[in-house]
């Protein structure tokens, strides 16, 4: 296979070298620090995967996380995942657009912006284990790792790169979902069903605590969310009012709805003005337990679930692989190197550096999303 | 009287293949269809393209003139909230090109994956309400990706996906799991298309942290009593399964009967 890298040889095996010498050094460490294997479970950081649909304010969210944390003296680590943001308002120690770059893969590829997407996120997938080793390193440094999930949410929740990011961190740390709700936009009592009957969706999915986070609280209470979610009939009375599907089954939703919210915690938050932090912060920490007590008992059926998934993953990508270069007549996509975004951006972290040289080699075995699936 | 489907489902659960293969078998049997492309970041078909919202509003352009990405560029699109004025050309946009069709025409809408959608943006129910003012019968076609159906919690969690977009639209709602062609175990879906409660059930009890019994069996009892959040199977390499999802579809639209407009009860669907 030809690669078509932009960089001397030279600089390739060099690339090699360091990153060689960097696991050396990693090892030695870890030795000394008579750390257990990387495999074994954590209690720290609690990795919090924020998700929510598009325009909400997760990104806002996750920028006034970070400036709270800051300012005090939580440790936090910051990863973004969205490749197609154009500007972050915060520094992410983990960014994919280091590692992918979203433009190159739609024009090499021929998607449109979707297909782009699912793309991008698929290739930082092939490559996550590195990310958690990442983690792993520093977990005694950090108490919450930050995640931010691209735009349209179910790019991520209905995706098998998202099912397998998740299970990878949810098989080493105790993780989190914080499903954030566009507080003022889910004040109609059929938005907020729907709402709610989506996280409901995403809780069996990923199977991990969920946080409801009503953001926008400076423009919208959320108290009405808290009544109709403690009484069932209220809400129903609203719905009725609003609705013409029959209520036999939006009763029954409803009730479904009302045994679903016992389980959830939720906390009110503003991003623009920074309200509700406290309380956040608080929620996460008993989901956290509450993740240690009850969901580590699974834990051997979710390495089990991601295994299979990386599996499956794997085998498709090989196939398309070979397609694909037929097709392209031996062309492979330019991807970064992450080594000049590493030097570029203002990263407090040196490790970075050294997992981001992941080198243009590995990327020719990987592959692309099915293009069928960037049209459907 | 028209007909309509309208094809939702998450990104890549196979809705342009799906209209794609809808158009051909359509065309072996003699029947008349009409392909409506309602996602303006498409990009291209393999069907012939009936009615094209790109033809308004391409996001494309909106990512270019305004310095969007996509997904604000999707969100621009289709928020009317943004852009008054885009409400009125739909409308005038819709009237004109609905006008070309006549009674007993046949359409499909190929629509947007993103479920915000349906949920936090009203356009797609405007548009709905738009046709049923044109005196069309419409009928949400709901696809999820059987790939992922692997175990019972996914297949709950693509229930209540679906129930999310139902409840919003409010129209007869048929729900398919597609690319059947590449599941590797039919006998497992299988399970999930004709649900046995009890059994399904007591996998979801093992497979869910202890405390959520009651849910599980909340959720359990829902999909056994609402037959519309069935499933059902789409492998579009046969003929036959191509025409028993549209046998399904027709008969919640009443395609083919020359009925009055009938009052449905939701909740008393036959057994399919």
């Amino acid at each position: 296979m030809d690669i078509d890298s932009k960089a001397p040889e030279n600089a390739a095996s060099v690339d090699t070298e360091i990153k060689d010498a960097a696991d050396h050094i990693s090892k030695t460490m870890e030795q000394l620090n008579i750390v257990e294997p990387s495999s074994s479970f954590k209690k720290k950081p609690v990795i919090i995967i924020v998700v929510g649909m598009a325009g909400c304010g997760k990104t806002t969210f996750l920028h006034r996380l970070v400036s709270h944390t800051m300012a005090s003296n939580i440790r936090g680590y910051v990863m973004n995942l969205d490749p197609a943001i154009l500007t972050l308002p915060y520094g992410a120690n983990i960014d994919i657009r280091d590692t992918v770059r979203y433009k190159d893969v739609m024009k090499q590829f021929n998607l449109g912006p979707n297909g782009g997407i699912l793309t991008s996120l698929n290739l930082f997938a092939t490559k996550f284990d590195e990310v958690i080793s990442m983690i792993e390193r520093r977990a005694d440094e950090l108490d919450y790792v930050l995640v931010d999930t691209p735009g349209q949410i179910e790019i991520f929740t209905w995706s098998a790169s998202g099912a397998i990011i998740t299970e990878a961190f949810a098989s080493t740390f105790p993780t989190v979902i914080a499903y954030v709700v566009d507080t003022p936009r889910s004040a109609s009592p059929a938005t907020f069903m729907s709402n709610m009957l989506y996280a409901c969706s995403i809780l069996y999915k990923t199977r991990l605590p969920l946080v409801l986070v009503f953001n926008k609280t400076d423009v919208a209470q959320h108290e009405f969310a808290l009544e109709w979610m403690k009484d069932f009939e209220v809400f129903h009375a609203a719905l009725d009012s609003d609705h013409s599907y029959t209520s036999t089954l939006t009763r029954s939703l409803s009730l479904s709805l009302e045994e679903f919210y016992s389980h959830l915690r939720s906390v009110g938050v503003s991003a623009i003005t920074g309200s509700g932090m406290d309380a956040f912060f608080k929620t996460i920490e008993a989901s956290a337990e509450e993740y240690m007590e009850t969901y580590k008992a699974d834990l051997d059926k979710r390495r089990a679930e991601k295994e299979r998934l990386e599996e499956e993953h794997k085998k498709e990508n090989m196939e398309k692989l070979r397609k694909d270069m037929e097709k392209s007549r031996g062309e492979t996509v330019i991807l970064s190197t992450g080594l000049k975004d590493g030097l570029e951006e203002d990263e407090e972290d040196e490790e970075i550096e050294d997992d981001d040289m992941i080198s243009e080699e590995d990327y020719v075995d990987d592959d692309e999303e099915d293009e069928d699936l960037a049209r459907g | 009287m028209g007909y309509a489907q309208l094809v939702i489902g998450p990104a890549g659960s196979g809705k342009s293949t799906y209209c794609s293969s809808l158009s051909q078998h359509c065309e072996t049997i003699g029947r008349s269809i009409n392909i409506v492309n309602l996602d303006p970041a498409a990009e291209n078909f393999n069907y012939p393209v009936a009615m094209d919202i790109r033809e308004l509003i391409s996001l494309e352009d909106v990512m270019d003139e305004l310095g969007l990405g996509p997904n604000g560029g999707l969100i621009y699109c289709m928020d009317l909230n943004y852009h008054m004025h885009l409400e009125e050309n739909l409308d005038e946009w819709l009237t004109e090109e609905l006008d070309n069709y006549l009674d007993d025409d046949y359409l499909v809408f190929d629509c947007p994956g993103q479920i915000e959608l349906f949920s936090h943006v009203p356009v797609l129910k405007n548009f709905v309400e738009h046709l049923k003012r044109k005196n069309f019968n419409v009928c949400v076609v709901y696809l999820l990706d059987s790939q992922f159906i692997t175990d019972v919690t996914k297949f709950i969690s693509g229930c209540m996906a679906s129930l999310s977009a139902m409840v919003q639209l409010e129209l007869p709602h048929v729900n398919i799991l597609s690319k059947m062609d590449l599941v590797r175990n039919k006998r497992d879906i299988e399970n999930y298309l004709n649900p046995e409660p009890q059994t399904l059930l007591a996998e979801l009890n093992q497979r869910m942290a202890p405390q959520f019994g009651k849910l599980n069996k909340s959720l359990i009892d829902l999909v056994d009593q609402y037959s519309m959040v069935s499933f059902f199977p789409l492998d579009l390499r046969k003929e036959s399964s191509i025409q028993y999802s549209l046998s399904q579809i027709d008969m919640s639209i009443q395609y083919g009967e020359d009925a009055d407009v009938k009052v449905k009860d939701f909740d008393q669907e036959d057994d399919d």
